[in-house]
């Protein structure tokens, strides 16, 4: 009887898969998630088509995160593109098993300290939706577009350190995306090797 | 060579003269950081102009933490040296030992743990004069990760002596040599062609004639964005040679024309090694893979393990519990009862029939307080709840209630009171109903008290129990209770048994009391128990209550033994005190339930705390896995861990095998451990798994020895 079970979910996983399978590549469509955010409600990506999504993957105990955060290079880039009708999407997806795992109060508590300014803070305990776009590090962005398409997938910036003097003087791919994307040019640098933390599955 | 000068020789001789004199041949300063120790060691004991110098930077990294090979992987960086050398010396890049393979969930990390020298080759003009001594510097800055990542730096520095000779340095000229020698190196005698295709690349490798099979076969990519991390890297046989499938990298950007990395060789290439370096042109053109989402977190891929439910038949199960009901009596939180027990039967020499009928009543209580249990859990789950055997110890009420139950019998032992001064004395009067009655006390105290055991047997025949429909519960129960009950029936019909215990005396009364101190010593762990599942005040109120018992029980013994009235007062108001200090204990506990990890000693030392989504990874990434399905409420648990689990050996054997640990700690109610459980086809703690890559899992005794599980990795 289990093994039939198992053979079932295998089955529904090798089905699964190839819907899957291009979903984060630039060009194509977004993966749908659910998330609640740290104030209990409930957040779906779906909520904002029409408008620019960044998703950023966070982690405060990461000092990669930190980098970007306390030189107030994130906190700048959320303002910045808030002030422009972006969505910023904080996710973080330490797994409630990690000894790093924040609760929804821990978290909004530490964003509040740092004076983030994204749109919400989404916590994925279970992984779900940094498994569903591949998400490796923290930080690992993801610039989409008002339809829902990946146009950006990858590291923050080019300068692959933690330290935080180094945050102003790279260049910023998400930045850098979400500018030509309004201009309507192409994404020149669409994808890139995430650097940080490994994200705590 | 230098050439010699009178000058330069002469300058030579008198550093070397003065280095010789310290007994210094080279003085560096080792820098310890949180979780690395670092310094520059050098493989010679001088710097000698014209010759090449192997220098290394060594890192002696914290177990458990690692540190980045030049490409991390999914994530991480790698470590760097940057030299500050006088005029004359020049340093060579980092010669990077072969990576290791560092899973982190679904990602793949390469890098080094333990040691790890990064070799560096220093070049000297040879005309090179810079004093008698020289100093090299360096700032080496590495990230270094567990679970958590801390970027970590130290300046570095190397005094030499310039010398116009060298031995090899007497600490590092051997390791560095042995680490010099383990460098990956161009495979001799192999040929490489690598061939891209759309996403991926066939690196075909054929040997030399009669070249051994390599086995599982791993190639790293010297710089990012070229072969995907983490993806598998399938490996066939191919006519005269083997192809190894390389995934493109999804982030690939620019021109890939030349694989260049270091391929591994679980067998190794033929001869020693076991790396060597590949670089080599790539014929057709790539495209970067698609960026795919990571497998979906396996529904907790426990495959069936031998000895699960449905391998056990009703028979067989009822079999296993009788044994494992006879055996529970003589589990660490049984035995003070079985003491008592024995002790009854030791001081009343009745007849025949009030014995056997007092065994009945016995049987009968621990038979029925089973199925009560039985009944109970079956109704809970019926009602949804995960639970399992041992589910009325993670409530901490039940917890305290035990604490004060094992108190007051250890009082009654110690003397403190009798329990017939307790109650009227009409009810006192001892008759042989009386006596039926508290025969059968007995029973259903044996059972709460057993109920934090799991005896060897036990576990499948519970697992089983659970499984099945109410009336196999019920049945796997009634037969537990049989056995649990059996040794005494058995004393009561066979007086010569009994005959073998010594004759009542005086040291009946010493062994009474002395049996107090094992009731104490669980009270202690009862109180460790609630620390565990509650916090520190939890166990202070529950020793204030244990207080004011104690008290109260002293005194109304005064009172009963004729003394003033105000002793009553006294005792009623400690009586008062006391119920009002417990009342929180038994209160739901409101908290959310804390992150078990952070406090619990599930999390201690190199266990993981268990998820079933870690173990899915963890045995996707070919680890082997031991999974402790523990609770702190189960003494067989923690009698394991000391003497089996925690032994240098089995520790030793761990480490060697890489095996990844993952305690999954059911002190708290936890549905994801008890499916697992379920899964497993147990129902209680302790359960031991090894999961072994290529091979079906390995379920482990309920009680183990180191050799056990010494045993079970060899099968690795």
């Amino acid at each position: 009887m289990r093994n039939s079970s198992f053979a079932v979910s295998f089955l529904a996983a090798a089905l699964l898969a190839p819907a899957a399978a291009f979903a984060q590549s630039p060009g194509a469509a977004a993966p749908a998630f659910t998330l609640t955010d740290t104030a209990g409600n409930s957040v779906q990506l779906a909520d904002y088509r029409g408008k620019y999504v960044v998703l950023e993957w966070t982690n405060p105990e990461c000092p990669f995160v930190r980098k970007h955060y306390t030189s107030g290079n994130m906190q700048e880039l959320q303002k910045e593109w808030g002030a422009r009708e972006v969505v910023w999407l904080s996710i973080n997806s330490t797994s409630t098993g990690s000894y790093e795992f924040k609760t929804p109060a821990q978290m909004a508590q530490w964003m509040q300290s740092q004076g983030a300014a994204q749109k919400a803070t989404l916590i994925d305990g279970t992984s779900a939706a940094a498994r569903s776009y591949a998400a490796r590090a923290t930080p690992h962005m993801f610039v989409i577009d008002p339809a829902g398409a990946v146009l950006y997938n990858g590291a923050i910036d080019d300068r692959r350190t933690s330290n935080p003097a180094d945050a102003k003087v790279a260049r910023n791919y998400v930045r850098a995306a979400l500018t030509e994307a309004m201009a309507g040019k192409p994404v020149t640098v669409a994808s890139t090797s995430p650097y940080g933390c490994s994200i705590k599955y | 060579m230098a050439r010699p000068t009178f000058l330069r020789s002469t300058l030579h001789a008198l550093s070397w003269g003065a280095a010789l004199a310290l007994a210094l041949p080279c003085a560096a300063a080792a820098v310890r950081t949180e979780h690395v120790e670092a310094e520059l060691v050098a493989a010679r004991t001088a710097l000698v102009p014209g010759e090449p110098l192997t220098v290394a930077l060594r890192l002696a990294i914290d177990k458990g933490w690692h540190t980045y090979w030049r490409n991390p992987g999914d994530s991480g960086l790698p470590t760097t040296l940057e030299w500050k050398l006088p005029g004359g010396v020049a340093a060579g890049p980092i010669e990077w030992p072969a990576p290791h393979l560092l899973p982190a969930g679904p990602l793949l990390n390469y890098g080094y743990e333990n040691e790890v020298l990064h070799l560096v080759t220093l070049t000297t003009v040879p005309d090179f004069l810079s004093g008698r001594e020289v100093k090299l510097a360096a700032r080496a800055d590495w990230l270094v990760c567990k679970e958590t990542c801390i970027p970590e730096g130290a300046d570095l520095t190397l005094t030499l002596p310039v010398a116009n000779a060298a031995d090899p340095d007497p600490r590092w000229g051997k390791p560095i040599a042995a680490a010099k020698a383990a460098l990956p190196q161009p495979l001799a005698g192999w040929q490489a062609i690598a061939d891209g295709h759309g996403a991926t690349i066939a690196l075909k490798l054929v040997p030399p004639a009669g070249a051994a099979d390599p086995g599982e076969v791993r190639f790293f990519a010297n710089v990012i964005d070229r072969i995907e991390p983490s993806a598998p890297q399938p490996l066939a046989r191919e006519g005269n040679g083997y192809v190894l499938t390389l995934p493109v990298a999804t982030t690939l950007n620019g021109a890939f024309g030349k694989l260049a990395g270091v391929v591994t060789a679980a067998n190794g290439f033929g001869g020693d090694a076991r790396a060597a370096t590949i670089d080599v042109a790539l014929n057709g053109t790539v495209t970067a893979a698609p960026r795919a989402g990571l497998p979906p977190p396996p529904t907790l891929n426990l495959a069936p393990a031998p000895a699960s439910a449905e391998g056990l038949g009703l028979a067989l199960a009822i079999v296993s519990a009788l044994i494992g009901g006879i055996l529970l009596n003589l589990m660490p939180c049984v035995f003070p009862v079985l003491s008592i027990k024995v002790l009854g039967f030791a001081t009343h020499h009745d007849t025949k029939p009030t014995l056997h009928h007092e065994a009945i009543a016995f049987a009968g209580g621990v038979i029925l307080t089973f199925v009560a249990l039985g009944l109970l859990l079956s109704a809970l789950r019926a009602a949804g709840e995960q639970l399992g055997w041992g589910f009325q110890l993670q409530s901490p009420s039940v917890v305290v209630a035990l604490a004060i139950l094992f108190f007051v019998l250890a009082l009654n032992l110690s003397g403190v009171f009798e329990f017939g001064q307790l109650a009227p004395s009409s009810v006192a009067e001892w008759s042989s109903r009386n006596r039926m009655v508290d025969a059968f006390g007995s029973g259903v105290l044996a059972v709460v008290i057993a109920s934090p055991c799991t005896a060897p047997f036990m576990g499948a025949a519970l697992g089983f129990a659970m499984a099945g429909g109410i009336a196999m519960m019920l049945t796997v129960f009634v037969a537990l209770g049989i056995g649990m009950a059996l040794p005494y029936v058995l004393l009561a019909w066979f007086p010569n048994w009994r005959k073998r215990l010594p004759p009542p005396g005086p040291w009946l009364a010493r062994f009474k009391q002395l049996l107090a101190f094992p009731l104490y010593a669980t009270v202690i762990w009862l109180a460790w128990v609630l620390g565990a599942q509650r916090d520190n005040d939890a166990v202070l109120r529950l020793f204030a209550v244990l207080l004011g018992t104690g008290f109260a029980l002293w005194a109304w013994r005064i009172v009963r033994g004729g003394g003033a009235r105000p002793w009553g007062i006294a005792g009623f108001v400690a009586l008062v005190g006391t119920v009002v200090v417990a009342w929180p204990l038994f209160t739901p506990d409101t908290e959310p339930a804390r992150a078990a990890n952070m406090t619990s000693p599930a999390a201690a030392g190199d266990w993981a705390p268990f998820t079933p989504a870690r173990v899915a990874d963890l045995t996707a990434a070919g680890r082997a896995v031991f999974i402790d399905f523990t609770a702190a409420w189960c003494v067989t648990c923690q009698v394991n861990k000391r003497l089996a689990l925690n032994t240098d050996a089995v520790r030793a054997d761990f480490a060697k095998r890489n095996v990844a640990l993952v305690r999954a700690d059911w002190t708290r109610r936890d549905p994801a451990i008890t499916q697992a459980l379920t899964a497993l086809g147990r129902s209680g703690v302790p359960v031991y798994v090894l999961y072994r890559p290529g091979k079906a899992p390995l379920l482990l005794p309920e009680v183990l020895q180191q050799q056990t599980v010494l045993d079970a990795l060899a099968t690795l």
